[in-house]
């Protein structure tokens, strides 16, 4: 794919470059990869441990006590599950919904094409601020319901143009034969232009999920009383706490038979809960999401 | 089936008049009914948050609508300007948005420049694995892996301890001095491997023939990055730096308001934070609108100007 590497003559020079880029790079990788790894073994050694420092590469001494106590709380539970029902609705939702749209836009003989194109391209350039929204989704009676996040985000104008682009390169003649033996256009979105349109509905999947998975300040900001509180949520209550420690000791001193467990051991084992469900499945979907990229990149 | 001929006949015709657009609501019906849905949808979330800026010029309290509120103009502008916060916010603002526009900027760019340079794919392949995994993580993961690294018991203040440069344990999410620097770290652990992806794509689509001229030329390896690889991206580099400018005033929200504490609070409050802090949190609607519409008014007239500058001198435009 690169071209140019088969033509370097071998200089010494190049050959330095060559392993002082290796040796850069090997360091660049420990430093995305350790804080990672330095939490997970912070995650897998007694808390009162920890206090005394010197952690680096492996757990001193190894417990399974702070994810057993992270896993007792309900809440956690709960959290999850609404993360992952929140993935899963608004994602589906949002790429039934706006490939629909899409398609819409995408049919040359459609009179209403233009206008609903511009129509979401104007939103593109001018959004209302976070103060009118939240003032509009208190009206609406959004306000500590589920729906808060999805309806939202059903339209998406940039996606939009991203499957137009893509179902414009489809040829034409598959949805008009459809169209001429009498199919409706759901039919025809349905039957044809979602299995067609597999790899750019993979790629931005995995971009919604994920935005939605990691999203936390909508759930502060409207669904503050806690009762859908996602995971992220979650973490950042315990992220507060932390900053109040010695409050949460005194807390601990209820959990006697705890008295091994910190703010910090208990942080770091939420984090890796939070965090690891999404660090096993990335690297499988890379070749979706680099793909989306680079669409949006010819695109824009 | 002749009235389904019929019908293609009618719109291959192609006479944008208005009797065929009416028409175009019978015979269509089926898409114009998935477009009204759509407009339902996209006129109540995203035209009437719009218009909803209008309380930045009324004396708006909840409950209230356009007609009986009172107009006050620019009032809310104005005071915002007033304030004894102003510069220390605006300050926040510019120096950590310019950190990221410059450093933030640049590493991306430097990252994928390098990455081209290694031979072995499956390395290759790896480090770029690598670099965006930060990007899937939550602010809230990456607030919580810092807490845990720069904490009084974490691991940096080992090192610094172990080797006689600190005598205790620095507080780093402690110290206002700090904050800039740490944010800027952050945002570029996170995002770099993410915004390199584009310039990656970037350079494998210049064209092969030209490195292959280039040795010709007796262009060694740095040549070749320098003369070839880098004006072969440059045109990416300049629109994402246009679009950047756009977003000077936006200098991150969620890590200010996750890594900042009452501590820091003197260099981390940007405008954002602020129009959060106002807005929501003590309820100062109209004002927070005010100062919200002015920050995206000037990054507009912002994209406008980098446009022009960029098509005068490098007749490269965004639009």
């Amino acid at each position: 794919m690169f071209g140019p590497k088969t033509f370097y003559k071998k200089s010494l020079g190049s050959k330095v470059f060559d392993w002082l880029n290796f040796i850069f790079m090997l360091l660049f990788a420990f430093i995305m990869i350790y804080p990672f790894w330095n939490q997970l073994i912070v995650s897998f050694n007694e808390g009162v441990d920890t206090m005394y420092g010197n952690l680096y590469f492996w757990p001193r001494k190894f417990t399974f006590e702070n994810y057993q106590y992270v896993f007792q709380r309900q809440n956690l539970a709960k959290g999850a599950l609404i993360s992952v029902l929140r993935c899963v609705v608004a994602t589906v939702s949002s790429l039934f919904c706006t490939g629909l749209l899409a398609y819409v836009t995408t049919i040359k003989a459609f009179k209403g094409r233009k206008f609903m194109r511009i129509i979401f391209i104007i939103t593109m350039y001018f959004s209302g601020g976070l103060i009118p929204t939240y003032l509009l989704y208190t009206k609406l009676g959004l306000m500590e319901t589920f729906t808060v996040y999805w309806l939202p985000g059903l339209f998406g104008a940039y996606n939009m143009l991203l499957i137009g682009s893509y179902i414009a390169g489809l040829p034409e003649s598959l949805a008009e034969s459809a169209r001429i033996d009498g199919a409706s256009e759901l039919k025809i979105y349905f039957k044809i232009i979602i299995p067609l349109c597999k790899p750019v509905f993979a790629a931005l999947a995995v971009m919604i999920a994920v935005g939605h998975w990691n999203s936390w300040f909508d759930v502060l900001l409207y669904n503050s009383s806690g009762k859908w509180d996602t995971l992220q949520v979650y973490l950042r209550k315990i992220l507060l706490q932390a900053e109040q420690a010695a409050k949460l000791q005194a807390e601990q001193k209820m959990y006697e038979a705890m008295k091994n467990l910190t703010t910090t051991s208990i942080r770091a084992a939420t984090t890796m809960v939070v965090s690891l469900p999404i660090l096993f499945v990335y690297p499988f979907f890379q070749k979706y999401f680099v793909g989306g990229i680079t669409i949006g990149a010819v695109k824009g | 089936m002749f009235k389904k001929k019929d019908q293609t006949q009618k719109i291959n015709a192609k006479k944008n008049t208005f009797k065929d657009l009416l028409k175009s609501f019978w015979i269509q019906k089926e898409l114009w009914l998935i477009c009204l849905v759509a407009l339902v949808w996209v006129i109540v979330f995203c035209y009437v948050p719009m218009f909803g800026n209008w309380i930045a010029f009324f004396s708006y309290t909840p409950g209230k609508n356009i007609g009986n509120s009172t107009f006050v103009g620019l009032k809310y502008f104005s005071r915002f300007f007033s304030l004894p916060d102003v510069k220390q916010i605006m300050r926040n603002t510019l120096a950590i948005s310019t950190l990221n526009l410059t450093i933030g900027f640049a590493v991306p760019i430097v990252f994928s420049l390098l990455l081209n340079e290694l031979r072995n794919g499956y390395f290759k392949r790896f480090i770029q694995t690598v670099s965006y995994m930060p990007h899937f993580v939550s602010w809230v993961v990456v607030a919580s892996l810092m807490f845990t690294l720069l904490g009084s018991d974490g691991i940096l203040n080992d090192i610094l301890l172990k080797l006689g440069l600190t005598k205790e344990a620095i507080p780093f999410l402690n110290k206002p001095n700090l904050f800039w620097g740490l944010i800027t770290s952050a945002n570029i652990w996170k995002g770099m491997g993410w915004s390199a992806i584009i310039y990656i794509s970037a350079i494998a689509g210049v064209d092969g023939e030209l490195y292959d001229a280039g040795s010709v030329d007796g262009l060694g390896r740095f040549g070749k990055a320098w003369h070839i690889t880098l004006p072969g991206i440059a045109n990416t580099i300049i629109l994402l730096f246009i679009l950047g400018i756009g977003n000077i005033l936006s200098a991150g929200f969620e890590q200010q308001l996750l890594l900042g504490n009452t501590m820091t609070q003197e260099t981390y409050e940007v405008i954002d934070t602020y129009v959060y802090r106002y807005g929501v949190q003590m309820g100062n609607y109209s004002f927070a609108t005010a100062v919200g519409l002015m920050k995206s008014a000037f990054g507009f007239a912002l994209v406008l100007i980098a446009n022009k500058l960029s098509k005068k001198f490098t007749d490269m435009q965004l639009f």
